[in-house]
Parts: C-alpha cells; sequence; structure tokens
C-alpha cells in the first residue's frame, strides 16, 4: 500500500475540516433553539451572513451557515476524502484547475442571475452548486499529496 | 550541493513570511473593512424594501468570498517575492496566519471606527436590518425569530477578544485551504512531484 505524501498533515486538515462541518450544523446538535448568537453561530458569522431563511436546518433549527456555505464546507469535506483515490491518477494535465475555475464561474453566474432577479435560486440549488465548489477546490490540491514514485530496489 | 538541498528543502524564517502575511493580510482587511463600511452605510440609508438581497447580505457574500482568497494570493505575493519554492506546510501556514491577519486588522478598524468616528454605527446597523425584516413578506413568527437573532449577533459583538478569538480559526482553515490551491499553481514543482 502506497501511503500519501504529507499524510500528517492531510490526516489534520482531514481532522479540521470534519470538526469545521460539525459546527457549521449550528446550535441544533446542542439543543440550543437556534444558532445566531449560540457560540457556534458566532464562530461564522465572519464568513456568512447567516440568514436562516436561506439556511438548511438541523434538527428544526437552522444551521450555523446558510445553504450555499454548508454546501462549500460539505464539498471541501467530500473532496478532501476523495484526494487518495486521485493521487492514483497518471493523468498529466491540470484539469483540476480547470474544474475549479469551472466551480467559481458557475458560482458567479448563480449569484449574478439571483442577484438581478433572472432566476431565483432555492436552498437545495445553493447548496449543490456550494458542494461542486467546495470539492473543486480540495480536488485541486491533490496532486500536492502523490506520493512520489521510487522503483523498489530492495526488500530490506 | 548546498544549493541543490536547499532549494528541494527549503526553511524560511518567520521574518521570510511576513512580508507577504502581513501586506496581503492588511490590503484584504482593508478591502473587507471599507466594503463592509460602503454596503453598511447603503444600508442604513436605504429605504426597507423587504429584499433579502439587501447591501448587508450582498456584503455579508461578497466580502467573504473575497477574504477567502487572501491565502492563495499571500502564496502567489510569496513565490514572487521571496521564492518560488514552497513546501505544502509552508504555504498552509502563509494561508491560516493571512486569515489570523485580517480576523485581527478588521477587527481593530471596525473598533477604531465605532470609537472615533460613528459611536452609533451598530445600532443604526441594526434598525435597518430590522426594519428591512420588517418589511419582508414572511410570517411574523420567523420575522421575531431573525429580528432576535441579529440583535443578539450584533450586540453579542463587544469583546474584542472574542470577535478576534472566535474569528480566527474558521477564517483561518478556508485561507489555508486557498493557500494550498496556491501551493499548486504557483510554487515550482520538483521533477517527481508531479
Amino acid at each position: 500500500m502506497v501511503r500519501l505524501k504529507h499524510f500528517r498533515f492531510y490526516f489534520g486538515v482531514l481532522i479540521s475540516l470534519v470538526v469545521m462541518l460539525f459546527l457549521s450544523l449550528g446550535g441544533g446538535p446542542w439543543g440550543a433553539e437556534r444558532s445566531i448568537g449560540h457560540w457556534t453561530g458566532a464562530l461564522f458569522q465572519n464568513v456568512c451572513h447567516q440568514n436562516p431563511e436561506r439556511s438548511l436546518l438541523f434538527s428544526g433549527v437552522p444551521m450555523a451557515v446558510n445553504s450555499r456555505c454548508f454546501g462549500v464546507f460539505s464539498g471541501l469535506l467530500a473532496g478532501w476524502l476523495l484526494i487518495p483515490a486521485l493521487t492514483r491518477l497518471t493523468s498529466k494535465k491540470p484539469w483540476e484547475l480547470w474544474l475549479l475555475l469551472l466551480a467559481v464561474i458557475v458560482q458567479i453566474i448563480d449569484y449574478t442571475g439571483n442577484l438581478f432577479q433572472l432566476w431565483e435560486n432555492t436552498n437545495m440549488s445553493r447548496t449543490v452548486l456550494g458542494l461542486f465548489l467546495g470539492m473543486a477546490a480540495s480536488m485541486a490540491v491533490f496532486r500536492l499529496f502523490k506520493p512520489i514514485n521510487k522503483k523498489i530496489t530492495d526488500h530490506g | 550541493m548546498d544549493e541543490i538541498t536547499e532549494k528541494q528543502d527549503p526553511k524560511y524564517s518567520f521574518s521570510d513570511y511576513w512580508p507577504s502575511i502581513g501586506i496581503v493580510g492588511a490590503i484584504f482587511s482593508l478591502i473587507t473593512f471599507v466594503g463592509g463600511l460602503f454596503f453598511g452605510y447603503q444600508q442604513i440609508n436605504s429605504e426597507p424594501s423587504g429584499s433579502f438581497l439587501s447591501p448587508f447580505m450582498i456584503s455579508s457574500g461578497v466580502l467573504c468570498l473575497v477574504s477567502s482568497i487572501a491565502g492563495l494570493i499571500a502564496v502567489w505575493h510569496f513565490t514572487r517575492e521571496v521564492s518560488p519554492v514552497l513546501k505544502l506546510g509552508q504555504g498552509a501556514v502563509i494561508g491560516f496566519l493571512t486569515g489570523a491577519v485580517i480576523v485581527v486588522v478588521s477587527v481593530l478598524l471596525s473598533e477604531l471606527w465605532i470609537l472615533l468616528v460613528d459611536p452609533e454605527y451598530n445600532e443604526k446597523m441594526l434598525e435597518s436590518v430590522i426594519a428591512n425584516f420588517e418589511a419582508m413578506d414572511m410570517p411574523q413568527s420567523t420575522k421575531d425569530d431573525m429580528i432576535d437573532a441579529m440583535a443578539e449577533s450584533i450586540e453579542s459583538q463587544q469583546s474584542i477578544f472574542r470577535q478576534i478569538f472566535i474569528g480566527i480559526p474558521i477564517t483561518g482553515l478556508i485561507n489555508l485551504v486557498t493557500a494550498l490551491i496556491g501551493v499548486a499553481i504557483f510554487a515550482e514543482k520538483k521533477q517527481n512531484d508531479f
């Protein structure tokens, strides 16, 4: 079995992403009635508008982040989990960076279309697009974890 | 020989990282602070429309996205100004600390603004956001919840240290991830890395 390069770093970030995703569920898992005003909500107030109407519910309580941010955080974790599998790919073309660019462009189009009232996005569409962006962001770094190919010359 | 070893396994001191972290962190703090004020005063001076897409909501989304790419830009700055060779962990340190600088400087600038320029900024902002919520087409109970939550959120921002302590982990982690993307894009690759 080939071990990932920078395995400890990979594992540390993986734990951080799991903790971040869990905390983004907000006050629900902690038995609170709200997420804004709860300490989990305070953690995310710099990075998200936390509008309860635009947030998914967990245990009947709006999460600490809106649906798009929750999608991004979920996608970051999902993409990070895919890294070990992606390191087995042999393609030398930087497709992952094009994928990230595409994900960013799709976000901009969705945000702009909604802003100018060309269409109205929903919690589901924001979550899915956020998931796409988060996954693309994590996958963009998979080559940094690719094990160095060495010819095994001894059995020691 | 030494030069080759140095290039393959670069070691930098904090003073090597600091210019990229400090400059990019300060620039992005200023952008988020000025952008926040711009949208904030637009919100304060606008009539309550009842729209979700108020200046306050737009600024939250846009400024968050802008500040999250600071890690990537800091790594780009480092590879241009210090060394093109950068390891994964070193990029991560730059990203996380850039996020931390953004939080610290933004909080300090906001506190200074309230202390020296407009002591009633938070109150005016709260009143405006509540007025906008009141004008929204939704059940009264939902409105009340949103207003209570918003009031609690703004009132809970009283302590500078609390804002800094609670703001750094998430902003730092997000910038760490974008800094890794920066390493993937801008750092010099060794032959056997890819």
